[in-house]
């Protein structure tokens, strides 16, 4: 298996050793680079997403999708974002510039910022804490606050409306969020993310195997509670098209609108991206206790176990979202207290249960 | 949540309505799609009826002729004036006063195609055809003159009598 | 029907009208046409049906004051007569005493006169544009006559000073078209609904008054768009009537079948646009997809989607498409598997049921006093299918099911229009292969007139009774032409189903009353 950490160890050692820099200046420079790195990820990431989601939604409803733009219309996304640039940026009259500008940034910090603890191959882990998970849903809750002030500012009744839906939504579905993440925590002991996918190694290491039943259980909540973390249909209250036009980014034009647009679809890949790290084994392959069909399966690097997994989600959530009505709002917060917290709780209990007892597959 | 049965029963079946409806979706997902790509199928599948109400031709025969007698019922009928007859009179050959169109001017802008002018004309000396490729960039183009029209043409004469055939319940999706 | 009016006094108006409900069980207000009738005055005239025994009467009721007619209003009788006044006040100028909210409905606050009556003055000059904002009031006026006999205002205010109050419309994706719903919240929950109509009237009642008899035909597909081919046979029938004109079997055929594809069409509509406004896009995509199929069926003899221009007076257009039987026939094999697979992908969804069922709930009481008719009266078990209260065409002789329910809520209405379509199908292929010979038209005189009288028909479109009241007075116009918009009951019956519901109820309800917009303005 291909460990990333010899080009950063190598690259570091240039920088220190052959170049001779010092400990700001080699810093300083591996900051930039990842910072770039994560970016063009991000930015790239989001052009597959959203022509991603184009065409998968179209062959769900007996479409084609977009097929004028380049062949298979693959340069549709460009020619999106092309246009979303040229647009005017405008402002309501009497909306809180302040917060109306800040708010699109907030949502975006919140994306980046949760984008970055993916394990994308073995050693190449951006942001790896002993506190990792923890960290994740911290800065993933950054998002909220966005919404909530995008709404407010924009001085729109519908978006207060939404603002209002936005916030005690993704505020409840926390909840389960976190508690699916403290059930894997229960079984791999360690909240370090490159920890839980060490972990993660072995004959069916991957936690959905390990775990069996609770981790099964954990996986579904998490991804349900993802995607209403991420305004994800058919949670997509907030947005709800039909009856708040657009909800909390009716006012925004241009980029205002786009970043919200690249968040919506990035925090998809993000909630993909934590449940294949958590549960499907993150950048680990499949291995099934037979050497030759195990050293075959290392032979695929980590980054395509890690994006097909990720991207496998990103489909599944797609047909969810393309399958279902959306839910009325106390419908959603029924959802959330009386069946998926209670649910979680009593997994997270049996969790800690069959640990504590070792029946899990060693 | 009046008692528990209600309570696992409605989860245990709301699951299984929703997988129902995922199953539905997933078999749309792998048989064949029904976009018509109009206009790259434009000379090739594309099916208009032949009753489509394109726009208004008054047909010519060889010498050029048409049937018009300019006697304005087909302007009297029209709900929004969109047809306006010029005429004059004439003396033909054997001595007698008669009326002939100077102009048969239609202005398919104002058009509501609701073929009164069709069903009033006593000479049926005009027709709606399903040529439907009408658009311009300006409203003054709209404005045509049916009488000078002598070799009117369709921008897509294969289309004219209904084009490609089609079944009902299935699309004619090949470009 | 030919209307027979029997006319009250104003003095006795009020009390007239309450013995006809309350004794005679006239509970059910068809219409109410306002009707400027010239040297008499100002009036209206009123047509009720008995629902149980589904006879018809009309009640007529006039003001020879011009400056300032008034006439008893009988909105506490009939729920209906609250929006139907309001529009009686708005083109003619007649105050209806006691009435709680009389403002104008379709045209701005800030118009001059009254445009029905025939002294209107219809020069270029008095009928600009107007490019300033419409002030908008936000309060109302009550009138009664004090005890000189004099009309007094009293003004009521529409808003108290807490209340955080948003439009849903005109532009908004759940209104399915230029409605304007001004909605008193309380956080999520509704307090009042004032429905704002008006933003695309275009007048075709007027229009038709200047308008032959035939061109009149050319605005019905106009209004409720996918009812063009019953709003358009409710015309033609309410013309041959008075003309006394004999249609042949084949016209009846074509109607008949006509008439349920056109409601197959709706319904599928119907059921995308339910799914979109719920969010489930997918679902949406599948409605459209087969309309298409019934589109196409119908356009090979129409030569029209959505403006189909099919029937006029003395028959059909055009004869049926060579191809028409056996198009038709695919079209119900094509239809039969959809609709489980909407059953599949939507109607079982827990996540639909949940939104629809006890949401908006309309009992019986109030969808006939509202006078709701078509699915959304049939969901609330009332039986109002004109096909078969007062068979016209086939429908007498073909075998098909009144669908009603019990519990009037959204799903009902749902369920309403799902299963209508089986019965449509049902309908079609009991006609498709014994369509009879003979003149799919009749010949007409070049310049019809119709003998002088007043008449009244209607035909059940697809959302409810469409009729025609035609008052002619022998001319080769007619003297008034009034449609029974199937979708103004509806709208007025919002407030009511609404209020103390969330707002994605507003969405579910609007969504499940099916209203076209053209169709309320006119």
């Amino acid at each position: 298996m291909f460990d990333f950490s010899i080009v950063t160890t190598w690259f570091d050692s240039l920088l220190r050793e052959t170049l001779g820099l010092g400990d700001f200046l080699s810093i300083l420079i591996e900051c930039v680079l990842v910072g770039v790195f994560i970016l063009a990820a991000y930015a790239m990431l989001a052009i597959v997403l959203i022509f991603m989601e184009r065409k998968v939604c179209a062959y769900f409803q007996c479409r084609l999708g977009p097929m004028r733009v380049g062949p298979w219309g693959v340069f549709q996304v460009f020619a999106d974002v092309l246009k979303m640039l040229q647009k005017e940026i405008f402002f309501v009259d009497k909306a809180d510039k302040l917060l109306y500008l800040v708010a699109p940034f907030l949502v975006l910090i919140a994306s980046v910022g949760t984008f970055s603890f993916m394990p994308w191959n073995k050693g190449a882990g951006i942001l790896d804490f002993n506190v990792g998970i923890f960290l994740l849903t911290a800065i993933s809750s950054i998002g909220v606050v966005g919404v909530f002030l995008a709404g407010w500012g924009s001085n729109n009744k519908y978006s207060v409306v939404s603002a209002m839906r936005g916030a005690v939504q993704m505020i409840s579905y926390e909840m389960s969020l976190c508690l699916c993440l403290i059930t894997a925590v229960v079984l791999t002991g360690t909240m370090q993310i490159s920890g839980i996918v060490e972990a993660q190694s072995g004959p069916f290491g991957w936690l959905v195997f390990q775990g069996h039943i609770p981790a099964i259980i954990a996986f579904i909540v998490f991804l349900v509670a993802g995607n209403a973390e991420a305004n994800r249909g058919p949670f997509d209250l907030p947005e709800a098209e039909s009856e708040l036009t657009a909800g909390y980014h009716t006012e925004y034009s241009g980029m205002g609108f786009g970043f919200f647009y690249l968040a919506e679809y990035l925090n998809m890949f993000v909630i993909a991206g934590v449940a294949t790290t958590v549960f499907l084994g993150g950048w680990m392959p499949i291995h099934i206790g037979v050497a030759g069909v195990d050293s075959f399966m290392d032979c695929i690097p980590g980054i395509v176990w890690f994006l097909g997994k990720a991207f496998l989600l990103v489909w599944v959530l797609l047909w969810i979202r393309w399958s279902f009505p959306r839910l009325r709002i106390d419908q959603i917060l029924k959802l959330e207290w009386k069946y998926l917290m209670p649910l979680s709780l009593i997994n997270l209990v049996l969790m800690t249960v069959i640990v504590a007892l070792g029946w899990y597959i060693k | 949540m009046e008692n528990n049965n209600s309570y696992f029963g409605g989860a245990v079946k709301g699951v299984k309505s929703l997988l129902t409806g995922l199953g539905v979706t997933m078999k749309e997902y792998f048989i064949p799609k029904v976009t018509e790509q109009y206009p790259e199928n434009r000379k090739t599948t594309l099916h208009v009826s032949e009753r489509h109400r394109g726009r208004l031709v008054m047909p010519h025969d060889a010498e050029g002729n048409h049937k018009c007698i300019a006697c304005t019922l087909c302007e009297k009928a029209c709900p929004n004036g969109t047809i306006k007859i010029t005429a004059e009179m004439r003396e033909t050959e054997d001595g007698k006063k008669k009326k002939f169109l100077t102009d048969y001017q239609y202005d398919l802008g104002d058009c509501m195609f609701c073929q009164l002018c069709v069903n009033v004309c006593p000479q049926d000396a005009i027709k709606f055809t399903n040529d439907f490729e009408n658009s311009t960039f300006e409203r003054g183009s709209l404005v045509l003159h049916l009488d000078k029209e002598l070799q009117y043409e369709s921008s897509l004469p294969n289309i004219i009598d209904g084009g490609a055939p089609i079944e009902i319940g299935k699309w004619n999706t090949k470009k | 029907m030919k209307l027979e009016n029997i006319q009250f006094e104003l003095n006795v108006f009020a009390a007239e009208m309450a013995k006809l409900k309350n004794e005679k069980h006239f509970d059910f207000l068809v219409t109410i046409v306002g009707e400027d009738f010239g040297e008499e005055g100002l009036g209206c005239i009123y047509i009720l049906e008995n629902t149980k025994t589904h006879e018809r009467m009309s009640v007529k009721a006039v003001n020879a004051d011009r400056n300032e007619p008034y006439i008893p209003t009988v909105m506490h009788l009939w729920k209906s007569a609250e929006i139907l006044e309001r529009e009686v006040y708005d083109f003619f100028g007649i105050k209806f005493l006691g009435h709680k909210d009389m403002r104008r409905i379709y045209l701005r606050s800030d118009f001059e006169g009254y445009p029905f009556r025939k002294d209107y003055d219809m020069s270029a000059d008095n009928n600009r544009y107007v490019l300033t904002d419409d002030p908008e009031p936000d309060y109302t006026f009550e009138y009664n006559l004090d005890k000189d006999g004099r009309l007094v205002a009293t003004k009521r205010p529409l808003f108290g000073d807490e209340d955080y109050v948003i439009n849903i419309g005109p532009q908004h994706p759940a209104t399915h078209g230029v409605l304007r719903l001004q909605t008193v919240l309380d956080g999520e929950t509704i307090k009042k609904i004032y429905p704002h109509c008006g933003y695309i009237h275009r007048g075709i009642e007027k229009m038709c008054e200047s308008y032959t008899y035939p061109q009149t035909l050319a605005l019905t597909d106009r209004m409720d768009y996918l009812s063009a081919m019953m709003n358009r046979h409710a015309l033609c029938s309410v013309i041959e009537e008075a003309m006394g004109v004999e249609i042949t079997d084949r016209i009846k055929y074509i109607r008949t079948i006509m008439d349920e594809l056109q409601r197959l069409d709706s319904h599928l509509l119907f059921y995308g646009c339910c799914a979109q406004d719920l969010g489930a896009l997918t679902a949406f995509i599948y409605g459209m997809r087969d309309r298409e199929q019934v589109l196409n069926v119908m356009e090979e003899t129409t030569g029209g989607r959505l403006i189909q221009n099919y029937y006029r007076i003395g028959g059909c257009q055009a004869d049926i498409d060579p191809n028409f039987v056996q198009n038709v026939k695919k079209l119900c094999a094509y239809m039969k598997p959809m609709f489980k697979e909407y059953r599949d992908i939507f109607t079982g969804n827990v996540i639909l049921q949940n939104r629809f069922k006890n949401v908006g709930r309309l009992s019986m009481e109030d969808a006939i006093s509202y006078g709701c008719t078509g699915g959304t009266g049939r969901a609330a078990g009332w039986h109002n299918d004109v096909r078969k209260n007062h068979p016209y065409d086939m429908y007498g002789k073909v075998d098909f099911d009144e669908i009603t329910y019990q519990n009037g809520d959204c799903f009902d209405r749902y369920m309403v229009r799902m299963d209508e379509m089986e019965q449509s199908i049902r309908i079609i292929e009991q006609l498709i292969d014994n369509i009879p010979a003979g003149d799919f038209y009749i010949k007409q005189k070049p310049i019809i007139r119709v003998p002088e009288g007043q008449w009244y028909t209607s035909c059940e479109g697809s959302r409810g009774e469409i009729g025609v009241y035609l008052d002619s007075k022998g001319d080769k116009s007619p003297y008034r032409l009034k449609f029974r918009p199937m979708g103004l009951p509806l709208v007025s019956a919002l407030d009511d189903l609404l209020r103390g519901e969330k707002i994605a109820d507003l969405i579910a309800v609007g969504a499940t009353l099916d209203y076209v917009i053209p169709d309320i303005d006119r």
